[in-house]
């Protein structure tokens, strides 16, 4: 169950608006967190993501997940340079508009009260845990982050997960920050530490199936963000598909990660059979 | 920009024996089954809706990856996962005719068999306006596209469609037909009221630091503004070697590049891949077209289908 159902409304509407770029921090090399002015408020939940449309960027929009809403209204994009998309976002100057359709997708659920949220985080796949981690600590509650990257400039916003209270573990596979190899090593400790987790993870796909079977094998649930190719954002593409089980039951199809993701029980995906390269 | 009054432009046409209230049409895979766009689509501007193609049962489609951006286009091998025509008109229909638009059935076949099933089944129901007839589908092993390049098996399923239905009978044909305008004829011959064209083109892309292709389907089906020109040219035989009303799409963006086709002999034109970059599509083509037409003081959009001066400019 989403959050939106959970309150027993359907999610916030969505709409194309847009954006202005009004500030860019670069965090590495190649990665930069962005922040919009959006020409209406947002109403946006952990977990969803906008399509974005950048002058000079391809033709089809290039989904990402609001990393960070603030007070004002503003939200953040967490990018990593990839390809024609991500390159104009980076380029774009401050001042410039961009066209930004959302929010889209499915949310996080709030962890229930008794459990500690714990989370896996690989390179870009932290964006959607700032606002995640910030309705956490504005709640009281309180978790442990793990990072991965392969050096220590790619363990983006670090900082920021400290600041809202979070117990932050780091890996590096270059063993420049924390731990010498991939973050999943570091998961067994975090479960044990948690007591009685709730996982979320978001990042590689290798990642992501170490941590869907460490969850199985723990009996710990877990909801896992996943990323895809996608064409609209819409659900009319088919694009985007993973292989899994819906929420109401039955057997596996090709859901949407846009639209039945890109937050989904990872429980319900046949990892082995959407071998999937992003 | 000056605000569309389209009061004093007539924008209805007609084709196929259908009245469409905007020449606007959108194009079958690109709008889901209707109601998707609900929230950022100005439906006013929307004359009709031809949905997901539809098959008797559910299809799962192609593995992913299914879709590639190439330049000013997008390869797709979605491979018609759809979810049958029986859920279709339980679940999916209603809600969009909730929304007060004329549907179009867009059906595919594996079989000749299944082309007039579906022709008989949705001859009863309940609103849906007419049966757009997929003949063209490069992503399916079996009927698509063999039905699109073969004039003889595209007359044969129409003509089981035509026995199945009283509803105008609109076959989608493929650009991969040798000759478009005798393609038209014969599925005119067999009874089609209307052809719609173009479908997307064959096409393929390999990543060339893996060495592998782009699309898990191998080939796949280019859309987009990359293939407006040779769209633009195929309705243009069309028009010219065949009687049929003509439906055009390929790549249409703006009022520009639907006028195109209306003047190269389109009665209407459906908006498919950009529906996926901008929603907002919809309402800058309607009031597109409509300053086109006091600009150039022609009191009814339909006027102009055909309308392109045969001498070359300047």
């Amino acid at each position: 169950m989403t959050l939106s159902e959970a309150v027993g409304g359907p999610g916030p509407s969505r709409a194309d608006v847009a954006a202005t770029l009004v500030a860019r921090d670069q965090l590495s090399p190649d990665a930069q967190l962005l922040r919009f002015e959006s020409e209406a408020p947002l109403q946006v939940l952990p977990g969803q993501f906008a399509m974005v449309r950048v002058g000079g960027g391809g033709l089809l929009r290039r989904p990402y997940s609001y990393c960070d809403l603030l007070d004002d209204g503003a939200f953040t994009l967490l990018v990593k340079q990839v390809g024609v998309g991500t390159r104009a976002l980076m380029n774009l100057p401050v001042g410039a508009e961009v066209s930004s359709l959302g929010p889209l997708g499915t949310t996080f659920d709030p962890p229930p009260p008794d459990l500690t949220p714990v989370i896996v985080a690989g390179g870009v796949g932290i964006a959607p845990f700032v606002l995640f981690c910030r309705r956490l600590a504005e709640s009281g509650r309180r978790g442990i982050v793990l990072l991965g990257g392969r050096r220590r400039p790619d363990l983006y916003l670090w900082e920021a997960f400290e600041r809202f209270g979070m117990d932050v573990r780091v890996a590096s596979e270059d063993g420049s920050a924390g731990h010498h190899g991939f973050v999943t090593a570091l998961l067994d400790a975090a479960l044990a530490d948690a007591g009685r987790p709730f996982l979320y993870s978001c990042g590689p796909t290798g990642m992501l199936l170490k941590v869907a079977e460490l969850a199985t094998a723990a009996g710990v649930p877990h909801q896992v963000s996943i990323e895809r190719r996608m064409g609209c954002g819409m659900g009319c593409c088919l694009g985007c598909v993973v292989w899994a089980r819906p929420p109401s039951g039955g057997p596996a199809e090709y859901l949407r990660s846009c639209t039945e993701g890109p937050v989904f029980d990872a429980e319900t995906i046949a990892w082995d059979r959407d071998p999937h390269p992003l | 920009m000056a605000e569309a009054n389209s009061t004093t432009v007539d924008m209805g046409v007609e084709v196929a024996g259908l009245r469409l209230p905007t020449p606007l049409i959108a194009a079958s895979g690109t709008f889901g089954y209707g109601d998707e766009y609900r929230e950022v689509a100005d439906y006013d501007c929307i004359g009709a809706i031809s949905v997901k193609g539809l098959y008797l049962e559910p299809r799962e489609g192609c593995p992913p990856p299914r879709i590639w951006e190439t330049p000013s286009g997008m390869l797709n091998a979605i491979g018609l996962q759809e979810v049958g025509i029986r859920r279709f008109l339980a679940e999916k229909l209603p809600a969009v005719r909730a929304l007060g638009k004329i549907v179009i059935a867009n059906i595919c076949g594996s079989s000749l068999e299944e082309y007039g099933e579906l022709s008989r089944i949705l001859d009863h129901a309940e609103g849906v306006s007419a049966i757009e007839v997929n003949i063209s589908c490069p992503n399916v092993a079996e009927g698509g596209i063999e039905f699109g390049c073969d004039p003889d098996m595209a007359a044969r399923a129409t003509e089981v469609v035509r026995r199945g239905t009283r509803l105008p009978v609109i076959p989608k044909l493929s650009p991969s037909a040798s000759d478009m305008a005798a393609m038209a004829r014969r599925v005119a011959e067999a009874g089609a009221d209307a052809v719609s064209l173009i479908n997307t083109i064959p096409a393929m892309a390999v990543d060339v630091e893996t060495r592998r292709p782009r699309l898990a389907n191998v080939v796949g089906g280019l859309s987009g503004p990359a293939i407006r020109p040779i769209a633009v040219r195929m309705v243009w035989e069309v028009a010219q070697g065949s009687r049929l009303p003509v439906i055009g799409m390929g790549g249409i963006a703006n009022a520009e590049d639907a006028l195109e086709f209306l003047l190269v002999g389109a009665a209407a034109v459906q908006i498919g891949t950009m529906n996926f970059v901008d929603p907002g599509v919809w309402r800058r083509t309607f009031d597109g077209l409509a300053a086109y037409c006091r600009r150039h003081e022609v009191a009814a959009l339909r006027d102009l289908t055909g309308a392109m001066r045969p001498e070359t400019a300047g």
